[in-house]
């Protein structure tokens, strides 16, 4: 039958995906090969060798430890598998994952697939623990009990709301207790909201936020606005859910601030979602103050779809929150019945620490990367704001590696219908990726920028991306292009 | 066990152009697959072991592993693209070939989520919502099986008991000798349930139970809870598909959920959960809530935010794959019973014990009982034992602890619960086999693996 020798099985868990391989008898299978296109980026360090992963860093601010940086070359081999016939200007969506890392994510997969037993009994648990404080020492969380992973902020979101759900449901909060979210809140955020919360018996109170905003002073007088319209008539304030980077429009919110007034205002408890947190912009726990704060992880921190965090202050009223997917790890803590929800496939959360060896290759590792992003997002956005004659939506202080740029108003977009619809063509006769925005006009307000292009900056990123852009856009342009075109 | 290579020389390869009015998963082409092939599309298996243990993981062929992973490509590769243009039609094939197999009458009914313990939140979490908002009164009741899975039990605990649900537990025994025993159990329960004009809310049937493993009489069940006046019935069958009959009108239950990675060689994971088309059922939402909610649980649970669909997105490959073998489904599920039956016996003789259920009531896992002398008298010995036989001598195989009740003494404490599917080969049982009788010979006892 086969020949292969017996092999030992690995003892030392924890870094077992990181030696090398112990059952060669895969590397044997050659369909598995991830196929980009190029060859692989190499990754020899001449002096620090293969296995600085024995190590756990006790502050791992990914500033990088090598002085051979990734190259160029490296960057574009890392991402060769991408489409090269589009403009992708739009990391803010899905995110990206370099092929090291999905190669690392095959590898554990088939590593499951091979024995799922004793990769269950031996290795799930010390490589998610693994990953948690990673990610606890990342964002300068106190305690590890308080970082549970699970799949997407989505999760995170539902995770909390539910416990919300429970408080009305056995009379800790009364019919009619308050929640504030910004009327910017991500669409599944503001569903997750009216499933759990108004459903249960809350009352909804949205912040409005003007867009295009030009100072956090703004953002924060509509927010008191909204928390003493919260506190009418006695009621009291149970949850803030508050955006740190708002999805569309994109804007960064003085998350810092906010917190801060909310807890003089009395408000019980403040969720974050930061779904553009991780590797977009700082992300500190002390520092922001929340209960709870989500990240995703495959959006800007390279992780292959899908992982994010949840961070839950310790506190008495943390104690209780469960993962709606109950296993018997249930009552043991939402980290650990975070880790366990069921047979499935958690390679995207084992695979972390790969993820923080490849942004440890990049010159001041992820703080580098931010702000490379940052300066390049902003610096593309004022070209084409220049260019097409229009504005940005915010100033750059405003945004981190996404920023709105205004579409010139003879494309006539004035509907969230015409927004979709030009996506669309632009992808499909352009080779351009990027979502749109519609800001309706308000009252007295004419000849207005009524569209907005959220475009994004992340290290695969190349100015000719956003030349494609603004051709396209000129092009529309100078051919008498309206979206009334593309109705019907 | 059967040969299967018929090497058929005019029938080619393209029988996949075209979704089969009723995709019975019986093999199409008359080029069947071979014992060879087989053994191939199993490689990635450790050869080490003997891998009698498809039940708690199952198995997934590499020629799948391998479209999953295209399909994971192409979504890296631009995801706006794959999310707009793919994803929604992809989840949709995947239901309607789903919707067929089980013979389910509205595509509705269908959803597809990752596994048997997230359609049991989804319907347990509707259970709450009832009894939060007045729809069911405190004390009103749900029914489980004593041997229902632990996540389902901890499920029920956390959104039925947290509810103010009143949980009765039917208690089955073990070893079984016939499907009376069961109902005759079963009844009880119910009666117990319906005392002091209690509402029978709910009764959570195991379709074929986890530890020990069993086949229930769920059709029967589910017409006297009907009879019974119970509100509804979820059938958790997450061994049901591939192992076992699942026709969603001969069954009959309002809720029934399957895993497709056990037995349906779906990569991990995916499965699907049927909801009855009935007042009752418009109201299921997914715990994840994302853009879609309101818009009906299939369409809620093909988008709960960013994350890899692919398992969901391979299930026409997969279908493929069965079609391969000799009568497709029906053909696998006969000879992994037959062959696991055979093995079961095999290893009861040779050890001198019994098996826990006779064999029409099992498919394709047995309980076999281990020799008394191992002295199993714990729930602990069995993990540490299984560890044993996992670490020492290469065989992967769950082990039940059966408590001795009164009276009983010098009995059979410790059943091992062995898997057929079509990778197995006899020599994994002999592997097994060999295992105790060495351990019997050297005199071992579970107390050894203490310190």
């Amino acid at each position: 039958m086969r020949h292969f020798p017996l092999l030992p099985l690995v003892t030392c868990s924890w870094f077992y995906y990181l030696t090398p391989d112990p059952f060669p008898f895969l590397s044997k299978l050659q369909t598995l090969q991830l196929q980009p296109p190029s060859p692989m980026a190499s990754q020899s360090h001449p002096y620090l060798n293969g296995d600085s992963n024995t190590h756990i860093p006790k502050k791992p601010k990914l500033s990088s430890l090598s002085s051979s940086f990734i190259t160029e070359a490296e960057i574009q081999s890392e991402f060769s598998h991408h489409d090269s016939t589009i403009a992708r200007i739009n990391n803010g969506s899905f995110g990206c994952c370099p092929s090291s890392i999905s190669n690392s994510q095959q590898h554990l997969q088939l590593q499951f697939l091979s024995q799922p037993d004793h990769f269950y009994f031996s290795h799930l648990k010390p490589g998610i623990l693994r990953s948690r404080t990673l990610l606890q020492s990342l964002i300068n969380a106190q305690h590890l009990d308080e970082i549970s992973i699970v799949d997407n902020a989505t999760t995170a979101a539902a995770i909390v709301l539910q416990n919300i759900a429970w408080s009305f449901a056995e009379g800790k909060f009364n019919q009619g207790d308050v929640a504030i979210m910004l009327h910017y809140a991500y669409g599944a955020v503001k569903k997750s909201i009216e499933a759990y919360l108004t459903r249960a018996g809350g009352h909804v109170i949205e912040v409005h936020l003007p867009f295009p905003v030009n100072s956090n002073e703004e953002i924060v007088f509509e927010f008191r606005k909204a928390l003493e319209k919260g506190k009418e008539n006695g009621r009291k304030v149970r949850l803030a859910v508050i955006d740190h980077i708002t999805s569309m429009p994109t804007v960064v919110i003085p998350v810092k601030e906010l917190v801060r007034i909310c807890r003089e205002e009395g408000v019980d408890q403040v969720f974050v979602d930061a779904t553009h947190g991780i590797g977009c912009t700082d992300v500190d726990m002390q520092d922001i103050g929340a209960d709870f704060y989500t990240s995703n992880l495959h959006k800007w921190f390279f992780c292959p779809p899908s992982i994010a965090f949840l961070y839950c202050r310790k506190s008495s009223q943390c104690l209780d929150l469960h993962h709606p997917v109950v296993t018997h790890e249930y009552g043991n803590g939402l980290a650990v019945e975070s880790a366990w929800i069921g047979a499935r496939d958690y390679s995207a959360q084992l695979v972390v620490p790969k993820v923080f060896e490849f942004v440890d290759r990049f010159e001041g590792g992820i703080e580098g990367i931010k702000k490379r992003n940052h300066e390049n997002v902003v610096k593309m956005g004022q070209m084409l704001a220049k260019v097409w004659g229009t504005n940005l939506g915010c100033p750059p202080e405003m945004c981190a590696s996404m920023i709105m740029v205004g579409l010139p108003a003879c494309l006539g977009i004035s509907s969230d219908l015409d927004t979709l619809k030009l996506r669309t063509h632009l992808r499909d006769k352009f080779g351009v990726e990027v979502p749109i925005y519609y800001r309706a006009p308000k009252d007295g307000e004419v000849d207005l920028v009524t569209g907005y292009a959220r475009i994004s900056y992340q290290v695969y990123n190349k100015v000719d991306d956003y030349h494609k852009f603004r051709d396209a856009i000129n092009e529309l342009v100078g051919d008498g292009f309206t979206c009334t075109l593309l109705r019907g």
